[in-house]
Order: structure tokens, then sequence, then C-alpha cells
């Protein structure tokens, strides 16, 4: 276990070693010039000469691309992530400000997608081809197909039209006001969470349907156990296995569509920051933010394929 | 992840048309597979309206008309108006050429390239294998929207750095995927008498496992349309996708959210049309799946051969 352990780590860190330099390349090498990246082919058609070498020499865009790779590691190991661009505040203030309504609205729909997911595929498991398990397939497809920042849109219309009510778009955080923060994250939380309860309630009916065929729940049925207990005590805790591995896939689909559920909704969150610092070709603030939600991404990864191997003494890895 | 559907077996279903010919065996995969064939034919509709938009469309989806402005849905405009008074339905209508354009060579670029990587990476195996392998599972430790924003920032915007940015998230979806199809390929015997008789890797590669690879393409393909869809759909929202003005769904959602007061019409109908072009999709690639999935069956392998029989 501890070798695996060490192994998965060292995977980790060189992925992650991976991304930070295909982050490098793809925001400082591919557009040729960073500051063609920054300001556009006619921002940077505009500017006189002197300009440039000076904006470049600010931004310490003007040493040769490995030193400035060197440094932008050495910067992200001393916690020093740069300024903006455009308006000055850090990127460590940024992430430290809205981060934390990004991440709150990550942890609701984790909370919400396996609240709704695994009652509903229970439920249609326990009754495959009935009319409920019809229901919940036709939905669970149904809420994979609607993007998430359309049916906020919508959502955020129906508020609006009916009762007149939009959620505050100011930055306030749970330690301040409870409630004004729930009603802020509550709608992208459901928004994300509802697409992958989706997912969550398709896997747990399959993975369900394929332990109830096995031989120790039919001895258990045979020993005369009522059916709930047998789905609930014997087959539940095998078919959950490959439900936590996908939520830490589906992960990635909370990180990113939060990107664009939180504009629909107008919260200001983190993935807000990282459009509109995309939009406005702030190269630094963008770097960091990808950077950002790769590392968490690849984190919670590992921590779902140790989780796999500490609740399946099954698996042994060589 | 393979997402398995226990499916009851499928019992009787009586034998449709001829068997071998392409229409007989479209007929018997419809009874099996009814949401599938329903999701294949608004998939094909949708298309169909894409290529003809020019004469489905009532009006000019660029023209501003100042004398119906922000007009609900009417007899004259279908599905209304937006702020300087262009069609939303011939705007619906083109944005799907735009859209499906986008989806369709993100998808086939991305998992083409990503096919025969995997193909190499199957085959080849030892330290080219192990290279890839890394590299995708780099590119995978981005979610896709966020690589998708970061690529076509770099690359600039427009139609050609959109298709680009979404074709390289579907890279390492086909590269694993065709990787373990290509793996298990390798160890068969009629691989072995190739490389026996003196093939080239090169040669066995082409000649002898990527015929095999074709079936798993298509179900890979047809599942990431819709995945595509929404990331263009998204990147239009979000103002970094298809400059405007051209008519994107996801520019008109975008458009739409810009007035103080939204009208609900631009906020309901490009994203119904998204809505519906996805569940084809992804109905009509989980009924391919699961034709494909179980067995490979030689009858639907032949229909997607073209009805030649091998």
């Amino acid at each position: 276990m501890r070798k695996y352990l060490a192994r998965r780590a060292v995977y980790a860190v060189v992925t992650l070693l991976g991304v930070s330099l295909s982050i490098f390349v793809i925001l400082r090498v591919l557009p040729g010039d960073p500051l063609v990246a920054i300001l556009g082919v006619e921002g940077h058609a505009r500017m006189t000469k002197e300009d440039r070498v000076r904006i470049m020499a600010d931004l310490g865009l003007s040493a040769p691309l490995p030193v400035q790779y060197a440094r932008w590691l050495r910067d992200i190991g001393a916690g020093e992530l740069g300024k903006s661009f455009f308006r000055g505040d850090t990127v460590a203030e940024l992430i430290a400000h809205r981060g934390p309504i990004t991440a709150e609205i990550a942890v609701l729909a984790l909370i919400v997608s396996w609240i709704v997911g695994l009652p509903v595929g229970i439920l249609s498991a326990f009754k495959p081809n009935s009319m409920p398990d019809g229901v919940a397939r036709t939905l669970s497809v149904l809420f994979i197909a609607i993007p998430g920042f359309w049916l906020g849109m919508l959502i955020v219309l129906a508020l609006l039209f009916w009762f007149g009510w939009k959620s505050p778009i100011i930055i306030v955080h749970v330690w301040q006001d409870p409630w004004q923060n729930l009603q802020i994250v509550m709608g992208p939380g459901i928004v994300l969470g509802l697409a992958q309860g989706a997912y969550i309630a398709r896997m747990s009916r399959s993975c369900l349907l394929e332990v109830i065929s096995e031989d120790f729940v039919r001895t258990a049925r045979a020993k005369g156990l009522r059916e709930g207990l047998v789905v609930m005590r014997h087959a539940l805790p095998n078919a959950l296995l490959p439900v936590i591995t996908i939520s830490g896939v589906l992960l990635g689909f909370v990180l990113g569509g939060s990107v664009a559920v939180e504009t629909a909704f107008g919260v200001p969150g983190l993935g807000r920051s990282l459009v509109t610092a995309v939009i406005e070709r702030d190269i630094i603030v963008v770097q960091n933010l990808v950077l950002l939600y790769a590392v968490i991404f690849v984190v919670v990864n590992v921590l779902v394929d140790l989780s796999y191997a500490w609740l399946d003494p099954r698996i042994r890895y060589s | 992840m393979a997402v398995r559907a226990a499916e009851p077996p499928v019992t009787a279903v009586p034998d449709a048309g001829p068997r071998g010919s392409v229409l007989g065996e479209l007929v018997r995969f419809s009874r099996r597979n009814t949401l599938a064939a329903i999701g294949g034919l608004v998939g094909v509709l949708t298309i169909v309206v894409a290529l003809a938009a020019p004469l489905l469309a009532p009006y000019d989806p660029l023209k501003a008309d100042f004398r119906h402005m922000n007009k609900p849905p009417n007899a004259q405009h279908v599905l209304g108006t937006d702020q300087v008074g262009r069609d939303t339905l011939s705007r619906v209508i083109y944005g799907a050429r735009t859209s499906l354009f986008v989806a369709f060579s993100a998808v086939i670029l991305g998992t083409t390239v990503g096919s025969l990587w995997g193909v190499a990476c199957g085959y080849l195996r030892g330290r080219f294998d192990l290279v890839s392998q890394r590299i995708m599972e780099i590119l995978q430790a981005f979610p896709d929207l966020i690589l998708a924003m970061a690529i076509s920032m770099a690359i600039g915007t427009g139609l050609q750095a959109v298709i680009f940015a979404i074709a390289i998230t579907r890279i390492p979806f086909g590269g694993r995927v065709i990787r373990s199809v290509a793996l298990s390929i390798r160890e068969m015997p009629y691989v072995e008498a190739g490389r026996a008789s003196g093939g080239s890797a090169l040669r066995i590669m082409v000649f002898h496992v990527l015929p095999q690879c074709i079936a798993p393409y298509l179900v890979l393909a047809t599942t990431h349309l819709g995945v595509a869809i929404v990331i263009e759909a998204a990147l239009g929202f979000l103002g970094v996708g298809v400059p405007p003005p051209t008519p994107t769904w996801g520019n008109m959602l975008a458009d739409s959210i810009t007035a103080l007061v939204p009208p609900w019409w631009l906020a309901f109908f490009p994203g119904l049309a998204i809505t519906l072009t996805v569940l084809a999709f992804n109905l009509l690639g989980d009924g391919i799946r699961d034709t494909l999935d179980p067995r490979l069956s030689p009858a639907f392998l032949r229909m997607m051969a073209g009805g030649r029989r091998r």
C-alpha cells in the first residue's frame, strides 16, 4: 500500500510538471510573441517599439523562455503568483477572495449529485424496466444533455420574471453572512449537481444491477433476507466503488462547467475571473488560474484512486 | 469508463428486411434501439437544416431591422427578434451551421488524431507508448472547457482556433480507447501471421490493426459530438468562441443576456436547439455503443462498412 501511495504521488508530480510546462507552451510559446497574446494582433501593431520593450521587461517576459519557466515554478514555490496586468491586484489575492465561492459551489454540487443521484439509481435498480425506472432514466438522459449554463440562465430569468428576485452579485463569504452566501452559491451548485447526479444515477443503477446478479447476493436472498436488506447491506457497498471513481472524474465537469454556470448566474467566483482574464488576455492571471484548476483536478483524482485502493481490499496494485 | 447498461435480453425481434442490405440492417437496428433511431433521425434532420439553411431561413440572419426590435414570437417572426431586429428563427437555423460545423470538424480531427496515435501506442508499446500515455494524462488533467479556452486564447479567436481548441481536448479520449483495442488486436494470430510474413510495423498497423478500430472509432466520435457541441456553445456564451456577428447557438445566448431585462425567447430557443441536438447525438451514441460494445455484432459492422460482405 505504501509503495503504491509513493508511486501514485510521483506520477502526480510528474503529471503536474507536464501540466505546468504545457500551460507555459500554450500561453507563452504558441502565440509567438506574448504581447500579441496580451494585446491581440491589432493592439500589438498599434504600439511603438519602445513601449513593447518596456512592457516586456516589466512583465519579466524578455528573459529567455527556459529562464521564464524556471522563474514561474520558483515563484509558485514561494507562493508568489504575480499580478494582473490590467487590475493591479495579485493573483494570490484573487484566489483567496474568490476561490472559496467556487469551492463551495463544487462541494455543493457534489453533495447534491449524491443526494439526488444515488437514491434514484437505487430505485431504478430495484425494479429495472418498471415505470419509475423509465422516468428516472429519461430524466438522467435529459439532464446530461441540458447545458448547465443554459439551465442557469433560464432559472435566473424565471426568478426575475415571476418573483422579481435576483441573487446578490457581491462576494459574501460563509463566515460573513451564511444566508447571503448560500443565496449566491445555491443556484450554480444545484444546477451543476443535477447534471452530475444524472451520471451518478446511471452509474449506480448499472453497477447495482451487475452486483445483484452475483452469487453472494443470491446466497443472501436464499437465506431469506428481505430484498431491502439484500440491496442496501450486501449489494450497495460493492456497487459504490465505481460510483466514487466517477465522482472524481465528474469533478472535471464541475470545474469546467462552473466557469460557464457562474457566468450565467452572475456569481463572482474564480471561474468568472478566469473568463474575464481570458477576454482581457491577462496572461499571468490565466496561466496561474488554469494551473490551479488542473492541480485541484489531479489531486482529487489521486485521492479518489487512494480511497479506491483503501476501500476495496481485493485490488492488489503490483 | 464504460457505463454498461444492463438491458434485458432482446427476445423475438422479428427480422425486418433481408440480412446484409444496408436498409434492412438500419431497420433492424431501429427496432432494437427505438430511442437511438429517433436520436439518429433528429440528428440527420439537424444536419439537413444546417446544410439547407439558405433555403429554410425566412430572413437574413445578419440583417438588422430597426422597425422590429425585441419583438416576441409573432406571425412574421415565429421565434421573435433580437435587440437589433434580427430574426431569431433564421439565426437559430444559421447557428446550426456554425455549431455543427465546428463540432463535427473538431470531433473528426481530434478523434482521428487520437485514434491513430492510440493505434501506434497499442501496437508499438515500449518507450513510445509510455511517453504517449504521460502526454495524454497531462491533456486529461485539464477540465475540457478550461483547456479549450486557454488554447483558443493563445492561437487567436476565430473559427479555426475554436475547432483546433476543441479537437485537442478530444485527443486523449481517442488515444486511450483505441490503444486498448490495438493492444488486444496485436496478440491476434493473424497479426502474428502478418509479422511472420515480413510485414513492416507500419503495414501491419494500417492493414491489420486499423480496420478493427473502425467500430470503436465510430462509437467514440458519436458520443463526443454532444460534448463538442456543448463546449462550442459554452465558448460562444462566454464570449471567447467564434466571434460575432456569425450566429452560433452560444453567441446567441451571450447576446440575450446583454439586455437589462433579457427577452425570454432569445434565451430559450438557442438553448433548446443545443439541448435537442445534444440529446439526439447522445441517444444515437448510446444505441451504437450498446449494439457494438457487447458483441461487436458482424451484421452491424457490415452495415457500417457500407453493406459489403467480408
